[in-house]
């Protein structure tokens, strides 16, 4: 398992922490054990080994951004923190609304791929879900309501938390979900509880990625489904040990603003679920159908509505639109690319 | 949060194989109305930890449920039985107050209904 994740296929990650009496910049290289993670200057030199921090740090910044960066986001893009779904090349140039349904269509595309929505037994099977990395809870409440099904949000942030608990209040789902603090790689759920979990663009957080799938794998019921949509760099083809230096910077730059810790590809998740014992797994890449969507969260950045709440909302959400069009490049130079990987738990 | 999100919970201390279920200190507890869905309630029940819900329940100020769990037959022709278990779970919140590990005694804080389970370094 390990070996999927061989030094090669992370990019390496310079990473200053908030803390405002040092600075140090962390390599976070394969994620073994986090007491194994050594720290070094920029000009690579080893220093003091602050394993643990890092972590703590990484979580705190992933709360600290979604604290401050949420109730913009849902100002101007609604409830569905993810990207849309498009069909390829649409040139149209789509309403507000239209971006909206993009996003409820990515929800239905990802169910289908999996072969939730094409069973009807299986539909009708799916009692208990969970939303890991759920944000303001759409995806929550959207699933919620479309199966009849229980579903449990689990987020960093305690603002999206909250909020989350009072859409769900006004929209009558009160009963149907609920969201708590916790953390997607140390899940307070027993196992084999969930016959669907969801991460829905959640993945690019994790700092352990085969941390990661292993509880997405112990908290699936036998019969139940993963469905992970995610941000992957590209596949590396055979013979390549990592991504080119200029894509690598690339994704650094938007690893810092973005609190990202690590990208891997595709394959790299389809080799961590099949070193579990899992059925059916399937991926696909899906760059091409969210390609208007940035351009599309740029220019309503760029209205006279979005500046003024950017700039009232802080630093981290500026910054976070400086980074945007880093996304765009991504996309458009192949380095970045949209992934869906599903798998079933064997009975 | 509610009964029936608590029903789920577990603490995943490092080391500790039963952490469920959790033991509720009650802060503030208050209760809000639910439209009542016997079908929704059915569905539940065959899912259900029934002793950690009754003993939930009790920690909540509630205690009107029967301490062994009822059968089929119960649920279908007994609606108070139905109603009794819908205001369990659905009507009862904890706002404030704690969930805590049965085998450590660590606390997770609960704040505005919302539940931090997040583990500290040294607890993973």
């Amino acid at each position: 398992m390990k070996a999927a994740l061989a030094p090669s296929s992370l990019t390496s990650l310079s990473y200053r922490t908030n803390s405002s009496s040092f600075r140090s910049s962390l390599l976070f290289r394969s994620p073994s054990s986090s007491a194994s993670m050594t720290t070094t200057t920029t000009r690579g030199n080893v220093a003091v080994a602050a394993a643990a921090t890092s972590t703590e740090a990484l979580r705190k910044g992933i709360a600290e951004f979604y604290n401050e960066t949420s109730g913009l986001w849902e100002e101007i893009w609604g409830d569905h923190m993810h990207h849309g779904f498009y069909d390829p090349d649409s040139s149209v140039q789509l309403s507000d609304s239209g971006h909206r349904e993009a996003q409820i269509r990515m929800i239905e595309e990802s169910l289908r791929f999996a072969g939730v929505t094409t069973d009807e037994e299986e539909e009708k099977n799916i009692k208990k879900i969970v939303d890991v990395g759920c944000g303001i809870g759409g995806s929550s409440r959207y699933l919620a309501s479309k199966f009849g099904a229980e579903s449990i949000g689990i987020t960093l942030s305690p603002v999206q938390a909250n909020r989350a608990n009072d859409l769900a209040a006004a929209q009558s789902l009160a009963h149907k979900v609920s969201f708590q603090v916790a953390d997607a790689l140390d899940q307070p759920f027993e196992d084999g509880k969930f016959d669907l979990v969801w991460s829905m663009e959640s993945g690019e957080h994790m700092p352990d990625k085969a941390k990661f799938v292993n509880e997405l794998v112990r908290v699936v019921a036998p019969g139940g489904r993963i469905i992970i949509v995610t941000w992957c760099h590209r596949n590396l083809s055979a013979g390549e040990k990592a991504l080119q230096p200029w894509e690598q910077n690339l994704l650094d730059k938007i690893c810092k603003t973005f609190y990202l810790p690590a990208w891997c590809s595709t394959d790299d998740y389809v080799h961590l679920l099949q070193s579990h014992s899992l059925q059916d797994i399937k991926c696909a890449d899906w760059s091409e159908n969210v390609a208007p969507f940035w351009p599309a969260v740029i220019r309503t950045a760029l209205t006279w509505k979005g500046l003024v709440s950017l700039l009232r909302s802080g630093m981290k959400s500026i910054k976070g639109a400086l980074t945007m069009p880093l996304m765009i490049e991504g996309y458009k130079k192949g380095v970045i690319k949209f992934g869906i990987i599903t798998c079933r738990k064997p009975l | 949060m509610r009964l029936i999100t608590h029903n789920m919970l577990s603490c995943n201390i490092k080391g500790v194989t039963n952490g469920f279920p959790l033991r509720i200190e009650a802060g503030n507890v208050i209760e809000k109305e639910v439209d009542f869905n016997p079908d929704f309630i059915r569905h539940m029940f065959a899912k259900l930890e029934w002793k950690a819900l009754v003993e939930g329940a009790r920690s909540m100020g509630y205690a009107e449920l029967p301490e062994d769990s009822p059968d089929a037959a119960v649920l279908e022709s007994d609606e108070s039985f139905l109603k009794k278990l819908h205001h369990a779970l659905l009507e009862l919140h904890l706002e404030e107050g704690a969930l805590v590990c049965p085998k450590t005694g660590r606390k997770f804080p609960v704040n505005k209904g919302i539940p931090n389970m997040l583990l500290h370094e040294d607890e993973v």
